[in-house]
């Protein structure tokens, strides 16, 4: 009778075999969810990686063409094409004895050249891109454990605005 | 019970064991044993490459924003052994397109067997330019065609690689080339400015190399350090100014026949190089050639690099100091009985000519450039400590500081020196025995058309770096004369060389002026015919706007500097006010119509 009991509230096996192969199933699952998650970041961080490789190489040849062509117009503008070419045109040097000066007021022939804005006092140079969006989870965690008091103030790494 | 198959099971285990054990025997084999160093070192190959990032030189611009020198593209071309499959064609092609390459030469290199990583890669030519490198990829091309349509490995120029990069490049040729220098750009690794401004101001406009690590793996990769391109500069010098006097110079060179000469144009008020000629002139765009065009101890630029004795533009400090001093005034007359004057009864002074020109005031000392005159004011007047004293505060004995490399100085020969003589003073005061630069002569006399002060001569105005400009403020080195004794002496050469008639004059303006002949020392003395012949003068008179200054060394028309330096000075003052838009003088001080 004992026996009778004990067997009624047994599992019976193939309920247990499901078990261990529902189980087995889902941790293939989450593992194969995983490695293709991972696989899916870092065949994007590859692509991204080329891309940045593409676009350093893009801006290098972009550098090169703008000296070149800074240079073609250097020579086209050069002295002695701009002589040759005025000569084309008809004009001449003029007669220092048949010049006609006129003054003009506001027009300063040796004005200084400005070619960039004056000099200025930089303070301080702070970082466009925040390091929150340039470290992970994982390392921003880190961060707040070992530098509570950098991150308390806002000023460096904190995920909140 | 045993399970079914248990056999077979088992031998599946073990196998996978000794699959397994073999597996990390062997990783532990590779790490210890002498294979494993070499091993790490192959793999470094494929790891990446460590690259030197050389940011982009500065440009030079002139006063007005022409560019004088900046960078273009060329190309190193290489052979990367790894690659190369055909080395025949690889030497056929580059001895048939690049110039100075030579088959058997390149064929050497590309048949090597192949070296170890840090060997494997040779340098055929530093710099290519993009025309040949076209040449090149389209053969490539055409070669990789043929492979493919023929199923064979050759023709084939792999291997054979190039990588852009920047080189130097001054737009304006030979202009200005004496000021700017050149930079030596073949080997990257050494390659820097020589003379000029290239050289003096070479770490500003180089910038700062990086070097980072740039790995194969994509995983790794990331963005390149932002470089800072090297700074920019802006000249004093006006390029048509500049264009003007090297033309103006090879002209009067022609005429005159003489060996070398400079013209230099500044700003006495402030000390800016407005214009800088100097012989021989010197394309930088083809440096390699320097050897060529100064062979042997021939000065890269004259108008710094070269003393000489400059003759009677001195007499123009000598008066200065005469002047400043109280020695003398305008109305002081010297009396030119006999045309001879005695220094300590052993060593005769005579004039130019020669001759005796009687009763003189101190203008006429200077119309005619009288050297019995102003060696009577140097010795018996101003006497040794005083005169040495104004020489020095004239700054001469001494670099101007100029910022141009190579700056040449002859260090000044004083009463204290054992080599000093008496009769030193009385040559000193007319311009012999003693060595100048033309620009310690422009410096000098500045300070006459500056109201005594003496600007430092300079030929930057602004520096460009990381976005911001610079401008230099002009300094001032010294105050030898008093700004009274400045425009006195201003007026007296204006009348001097009005009086005079002189060729150095420019109708419609009034200038100030002085010629110099320099007699040239020989080991036996001043034997030579040969002179240096010079011109100074400033304009104009009232509000001097512009210092000329006019060297023609060792001309065969004529030995004297009014003869020939004179004509030059005034071609070239004509053309000058019309391109620095100064009006001659009835117009700009309002009495046209008077």
């Amino acid at each position: 009778m004992k026996n009778q009991i004990l067997q009624a509230y047994k599992q019976a096996p193939w309920r247990i075999q499901i078990q261990w192969i529902g189980l087995f199933l889902l941790a293939v699952v989450l593992i194969a969810a995983i490695t293709g998650l991972y696989l899916n970041i870092s065949a994007q961080a590859a692509t991204s990686g080329r891309k940045i490789q593409y676009l350093e190489s893009d801006i290098e040849d972009i550098n090169n063409e703008i000296a070149d062509l800074t240079t073609q117009l250097a020579e086209a503008q050069s002295t002695e094409n701009m002589r040759a070419r005025a000569e084309e045109l008809g004009f001449k040097m003029i007669d220092p004895n048949n010049a006609v000066y006129l003054e003009i007021p506001g027009y300063d022939p040796n004005a200084d050249l400005v070619l960039a804005p004056p000099r200025v006092n930089i303070i301080a140079e702070s970082p466009i891109v925040k390091s929150s969006y340039k470290i992970s989870l994982w390392e921003w965690f880190i961060d707040q454990i070992w530098q509570p008091t950098i991150n308390s103030t806002g000023i460096e790494g904190g995920m909140l605005p | 019970m045993k399970m079914p198959f248990h056999g077979r099971y088992l031998s599946i285990v073990i196998i996978c064991a000794i699959l397994g054990g073999a597996i990390v025997v062997q990783m532990v084999r590779i790490n210890y044993t002498i294979y494993a160093q070499q091993l790490i070192a192959k793999s470094e190959d494929y790891q990446g490459i460590e690259k030197v990032i050389y940011p982009s030189r500065g440009n030079i611009y002139d006063r007005s924003g022409h560019i004088l020198a900046t960078n273009q593209v060329g190309y190193e071309l290489g052979i990367d052994l790894k690659f190369v499959a055909d080395p025949e064609s690889i030497a056929f092609s580059v001895a048939s397109i690049i110039d100075d390459m030579d088959y058997v030469n390149v064929y050497e290199l590309a048949n090597t067997e192949k070296r170890d990583v840090e060997n494997r890669y040779f340098v055929l030519s530093s710099y290519v330019s993009k025309e040949k490198i076209d040449e090149l990829a389209r053969l490539k091309e055409n070669y990789a065609e043929r492979r493919q349509e023929q199923k064979s490995s050759k023709p084939s120029l792999s291997g054979l690689v190039w990588y852009p990069m920047q080189q130097r490049t001054y737009p304006e040729g030979t202009l200005a080339a004496n000021i700017l220098g050149f930079y030596n750009y073949f080997s990257r690794e050494t390659a820097q400015g020589v003379y000029g401004i290239e050289e003096s101001y070479n770490r500003l406009l180089t910038g700062k190399p990086e070097s980072v690590f740039m790995p194969n793996d994509p995983y790794l990769v990331e963005a390149l350090p932002d470089t800072q391109p090297g700074a920019s500069l802006v000249l004093t010098i006006d390029r048509d100014i500049q264009s003007m006097i090297e033309k103006t110079l090879a002209d009067a060179i022609e005429w005159s026949d003489a060996e070398g000469g400079t013209i230099i144009v500044a700003d006495p008020k402030t000390g800016e190089i407005l214009g800088m000629a100097s012989t021989p002139y010197f394309n930088p765009n083809e440096y390699w050639k320097y050897e060529e065009t100064f062979p042997g101890i021939t000065p890269y630029n004259r108008a710094i690099g070269t003393t000489y004795e400059p003759g009677s533009v001195f007499k123009v400090i000598t008066m200065a100091a005469g002047l400043d001093s109280g020695v003398v005034e305008p109305s002081s007359t010297y009396n030119d009985a006999s045309g001879v004057y005695w220094v300590a009864n052993s060593w005769p002074i005579y004039n130019w000519d020669g001759g005796a020109w009687g009763e003189q005031d101190m203008t006429g000392c200077m119309q005619h450039s009288l050297n019995v005159c102003l060696a009577h004011i140097a010795i018996d007047l101003l006497h040794e400590d005083l005169f040495y004293q104004y020489v020095q505060a004239f700054g001469f004995g001494k670099s101007t500081g100029i910022d141009l490399a190579s700056e040449a100085n002859y260090p000044l020969r004083l009463p204290t020196s054992n080599q000093w003589v008496e009769i030193d003073l009385a040559t000193n005061s007319f311009g012999q025995g003693i060595a100048v630069t033309p620009i310690q002569m422009v410096t000098a006399i500045s300070a006459v058309a500056n109201d005594g002060l003496m600007m430092t001569p300079h030929v930057v105005r602004s520096v460009i770096d990381r976005g911001q400009q610079y401008d230099v403020t002009p300094q001032v080195i010294n105050s030898p004369i008093s700004a009274e004794t400045a425009r006195t002496l201003t007026q007296m050469l204006t009348v001097a060389l009005e009086e005079e008639a002189s060729d150095a004059l420019v109708e419609g303006y009034s200038i100030a002026g002085k010629t110099g002949t320099g007699e040239i020392p020989t080991e036996f003395g001043y034997t030579s015919e040969l002179t240096n012949t010079s011109f100074v003068g400033w304009g104009p008179s009232d509000d001097p706007q512009f210092l000329v200054y006019v060297w023609l060394e060792k001309p065969s028309i004529s030995k004297w500097g009014s003869v020939v330096a004179a004509p030059v000075f005034r071609d070239v003052v004509e053309q000058l006010v019309v391109l620095m838009r100064i009006p001659p003088d009835n117009i700009r001080l309002g009495t046209a119509n008077e």
